[in-house]
């Protein structure tokens, strides 16, 4: 099976507030996959329903091919799952809590293996609730892959990490999909961060997927617009465009030779994700 | 099973927290043991009125009890709030089978730190207010354990309808000294006005009380007891009824409380504690 989890038509509404309206979305087995989208689009609603913390209004979910409010806990031991907002068990040893919470698994990893792997080594002896906001987030992460699971979920789990914990936070993430299989679902607010990690992204705005695809097709559908600037009888010209190359040619013709001042640019992609936001909202 | 046995050592882990923790030992030992040995010195010499039984002995038995029921009744339902807000509830909701561990965890810190505080208790009587030890080891052991399995889980369910931390100490605090005083843990409940003994009777510190004085002290003390007698078959009867009320209500409730649990409820109890 190469489906890790499909979701079609899938509602959410709060009381009167309708968070989901029909979201639908494939992701393959050992993929990459980022969620991204602005504060309050309904990331971390999705990634509950799909963890089975929570019920959905509408729709169809599968996960590893079961309905996760159905999901048992042979179903649970193949999931992985580190939440936005833990301050947990602040009065265990970080090894004490990561060998306490591999014993629910049948082949857990190894705690020292792992702690070594998020860089917590050194912390191994001391008290999670004295970790940095940082070391905290590494720990979740560990504990998210102690069981070995075909799927893990992260909802933000960069947040507070310095630059090289970072780095190398996406070196371990794509080694774990690469050499296990894993597959990983994250949410994240850094375009960067999807740009470089992920197979693919979808961007959830206003209750739906706007895009989904790999960074190049994602470029391509929120870049459709370029802009074109050029200087016509001393003033300066602008024109927005899905083909700049077709109209630098156009005006190259008809200026017939050298057009003064032109200049075509590209929004990056972070320009697009905020024009796509503003428009689907 | 993998969880009892996991959940098990989960609790005895977080026992040794609680011990390691200085704050909470010093609350637990000048709270609980200091504050009663002060009163063993203070008035422990003194007959209790109309007998000729050292208050030293009562006391012991109205401490005893009221270990018991504050351990099940306010303790163990405020680390629930606790643990609910931080997330390590949701976190054990994240391992296969992490909620039945985590609840076999929860019942066995209570019961080391109920058996704990009792021994300690028990050993400031003897060596601080020469108390005799009990005369009757079997009901004394017998009440303490029914007593605790009637707490437990109505603690849960407790735990489980609390709103928040902040507003559930005092919420549990409360209920629990309004009933301390006509529960006969004090002084003799003889010594209160006939509807208030009647109040009394229906929670179950009263009877855990009874038991323990059942266990500590002479006959001759029957003379301040209600029908002047022991009364152990009403006290298992009581007991027993409050263990049952209490399993029947903890289920349901823990299984509401857990999955209602999610990360964004979690986020918005941060907020607000944090707006706070
Ligand atoms: N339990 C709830 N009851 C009512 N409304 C809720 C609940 N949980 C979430 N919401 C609302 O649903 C919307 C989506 O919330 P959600 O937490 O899924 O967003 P998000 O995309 O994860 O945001 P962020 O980037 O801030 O983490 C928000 O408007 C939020 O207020
Ligand atoms: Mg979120």
């Amino acid at each position: 099976m190469s489906t890790a989890v499909s979701v079609r038509g899938l509602r959410m509404r709060y009381g009167a507030a309708d968070v989901l309206r029909g979201v639908d979305l494939e992701i393959r087995r050992g993929e990459i996959f980022t969620l991204l989208g602005p504060n309050g689009a309904g990331k971390t609603t999705t990634i509950e329903i799909l963890e089975g913390f929570r019920r959905r209004s509408a729709g169809e979910v599968s996960v590893l091919g079961t309905d996760p409010e159905k999901g048992g806990d042979d179903w649970r031991a193949r999931l992985g799952i580190v939440l936005q907002n833990w301050r947990d068990h602040t009065r265990w040893g970080v090894r004490e809590l990561v060998v306490h919470l591999s014993r629910f698994y049948d082949a857990p990893r190894d705690p020292g293996e792992l702690l070594a792997s998020v860089g917590l080594t050194e912390q191994a002896g001391q008290q999670v609730g004295r970790l940095s906001g940082g070391q905290r987030r590494r720990l979740d992460v560990a504990l998210g892959i102690i069981g070995r699971p075909e799927l893990l979920f992260l909802d933000e789990p960069t947040t507070g990490f310095d630059p090289q914990a970072r780095h190398e936070f996406h070196l371990l993430l794509t080694r774990l999909a690469a050499d296990d299989g894993m597959t990983v679902v994250l949410t994240t607010h850094d375009l960067a961060e999807a740009e470089k990690l992920a197979h693919r992204t979808a961007i959830l705005v206003g209750g739906r997927i706007a895009v989904c695809g790999t960074p190049g097709e994602l470029a391509r559908e929120v870049q459709a617009q370029s802009s074109v600037r050029w200087i016509e009888d001393g003033r300066e010209r602008v024109l927005s465009t899905p083909d700049p190359s077709r109209s630098a040619w156009e005006l190259h013709r008809r200026f017939d030779g050298p057009v003064p001042g032109l200049e075509i640019r590209r929004p990056s992609l972070e320009e697009s994700y905020l024009e796509l936001i503003g428009r689907a909202a | 099973m993998r969880a009892l046995r996991i959940g098990m050592r989960r609790g005895w882990a977080e026992h040794m927290h609680l011990l390691r923790n200085r704050r909470e030992l010093i609350g637990t030992l000048i709270g609980a043991v200091g504050f009663f040995a002060l009163m063993l010195l203070w008035m422990g010499d003194r007959p209790v009125k109309g007998t000729d039984v050292s208050n030293a002995t009562f006391m012991t038995a109205g401490f005893l009890a009221f270990t018991v029921f504050s351990n099940g009744l306010m303790t163990l339902p405020l680390s629930l709030v606790t643990d609910r807000e931080e997330g390590a509830l949701l976190r054990l909701r994240a391992v296969p089978g992490g909620i039945p561990a985590y609840l076999t965890g929860r019942a066995v810190t209570v019961l080391c730190q109920i058996a704990l505080q009792s021994a300690l208790l028990v050993a400031t009587a003897v060596l601080v207010g020469g108390v005799a030890p009990p005369r009757d080891w079997l009901t004394l052991a017998w009440v303490l354990v029914l007593g605790t399995v009637a707490v437990v889980p109505l603690g849960a369910a407790i735990g489980c309808l609390l709103p928040s931390s902040k507003s559930g100490a005092g919420m549990v605090a409360l209920p629990m000294m309004l009933l301390l005083v006509p529960s006969g843990v004090m002084f003799p409940v003889t010594a209160m006005p006939e509807a208030i003994q009647w109040v009394a009777q229906a929670f179950p510190l009263y009877w855990q009380g009874l038991g323990l004085r059942a266990a500590f002290l002479p006959d001759s003390m029957l003379v301040a007891e209600i029908a002047g007698s022991w009364r152990l078959p009403y006290v298992a009867a009581v007991l027993g009824a409050w263990t049952v009320a209490g399993m029947l209500l903890a289920p349901g409730l823990i299984r509401r409380m857990t999955r209602r649990e999610s990360g964004s409820r979690l986020a918005e109890r941060q907020l607000a504690t944090q707006a706070a």
